[in-house]
């Protein structure tokens, strides 16, 4: 249930915002979601179609952008994607990292005709 | 191809959530009410400790609870035995509370009036985890039986919570648990976790995990 909880947030303030600015139809809506954010891309989409049905999205396309999983490393200073490596710095080993980007789950845009 | 006009929204979808929780925590403040959010996953002994934690705190202070749950009142009718003032609120198959839903349950127990309120979360170690709720303090349990491992399968919550309890420690002769692996996982997690370990059966370590807590609600109660 945490997915589609959260997509109808994303509803009602897309909603919110197209109101304010006077969008009548939305063609796509744009998400952008981080490797090491705790959303999981699939499952938003998964429940997307039930999020919108009763909604002004109801015919909005969904793209989600994925932005990678990048840290640096406590240790060393190696910058890498820390989704991708294990969580290990491929450099030194190390397991200690700083976060720099991926934690992110915005609202991007919105496409308008 | 269609031209299409892009309209950037650059919202974070959790800010209204966020920005909810923190004009509770200013109202809370202003009330002198100190408000902790309880997480853990289902059967951990949130209840029970509850219970035995306002069993030593309810003769200093005016205590409330919030008891959240996707269904059913049985938990609420267990706490309101202990004397404390409590509510019922229902998350309507939602696994997680949000500031919003807090507020209710604040308004509803009419908060400004007491102390300490704590509000026992749904049972769940992954998603109450993304949504401030308000609170002064975020605590979570941990049960002896549930293993040392919990840490690594669910980091998010170890590094967000301020308190770990470590609990039914009682049990610890029946289930393999080494705490001082489970402490150096969640220290790595999160350098400044307070950690106690209790028994809400026995009472062992309840007067430390309540003495740190009396004076954080001191703490946060007075100016
Ligand atoms: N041995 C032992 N059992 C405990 C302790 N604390 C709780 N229990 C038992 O663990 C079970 C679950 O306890 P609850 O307090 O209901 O747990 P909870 O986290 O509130 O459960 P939910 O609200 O359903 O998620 C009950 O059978 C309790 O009696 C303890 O310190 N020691
Ligand atoms: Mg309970
Ligand atoms: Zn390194």
């Amino acid at each position: 249930m945490h997915e589609l909880g959260i997509v109808i947030e994303v509803v009602k303030q897309v909603e919110q915002f197209a109101s304010e600015h006077n969008v009548k139809t939305i063609d796509t809506l744009v998400l952008e979601i981080g490797e090491l954010s705790s959303v999981i891309p699939r499952y938003i989409e998964e429940v997307y179609p039930m999020a919108v049905e009763k909604s002004m999205l109801k015919n909005t396309k969904l793209k989600i952008e994925i932005t990678p999983g990048l840290g640096k490393c406590d240790d060393c200073g190696f910058g890498y994607n820390i989704a991708q490596n294990n969580r290990t710095c491929p450099k030194c080993g190390s397991h200690d990292w700083t976060i720099i980007s991926g934690k992110e789950f915005n609202i991007k845009e919105i496409y308008t005709a | 191809m269609e031209n299409f006009r892009v309209l950037e929204i650059q919202k974070r979808v959790y800010e209204n959530n966020d920005l909810e929780a923190e004009k509770l925590r200013g109202e809370l403040k202003k009330n002198r009410t100190f408000l902790l959010n309880l997480m853990s996953s289902p059967g951990s002994g949130k209840t029970t400790s509850v219970v035995s934690t306002i069993n030593i705190l309810k003769e200093d202070m005016k205590i409330g609870v919030i008891e959240a749950d996707i269904d059913s009142d049985v938990d609420a009718i267990t706490v309101s035995k202990s004397g404390a003032k409590v509510m019922q609120l229902h998350s309507g198959g939602m696994c997680h509370l949000d500031a919003g839903m807090a507020r209710e349950g604040l308004d509803i127990i009419n908060s400004e009036d007491l102390d300490f309120v704590i509000l026992e979360n749904i049972g769940n170690l992954i998603c109450p985890a993304s949504y401030d709720l308000g609170a002064v303090k975020n605590a979570m349990i941990l049960s002896v039986p549930e293993g040392d491992d919990k840490p690594l399968k669910y980091p998010k919550m170890f590094s967000k919570v301020d308190v770990l309890l470590i609990s039914k420690i009682d049990t610890v002769s029946v289930f393999n648990f080494d705490f001082e692996a489970v402490k150096e996982r969640v220290t790595k997690l999160n350098p400044t976790i307070k950690v106690f370990a209790i028994s809400a059966k026995t009472g062992e370590g309840m007067q430390e995990w309540c003495s740190w807590l009396k004076e954080e609600i001191i703490k946060w109660n007075t100016k």
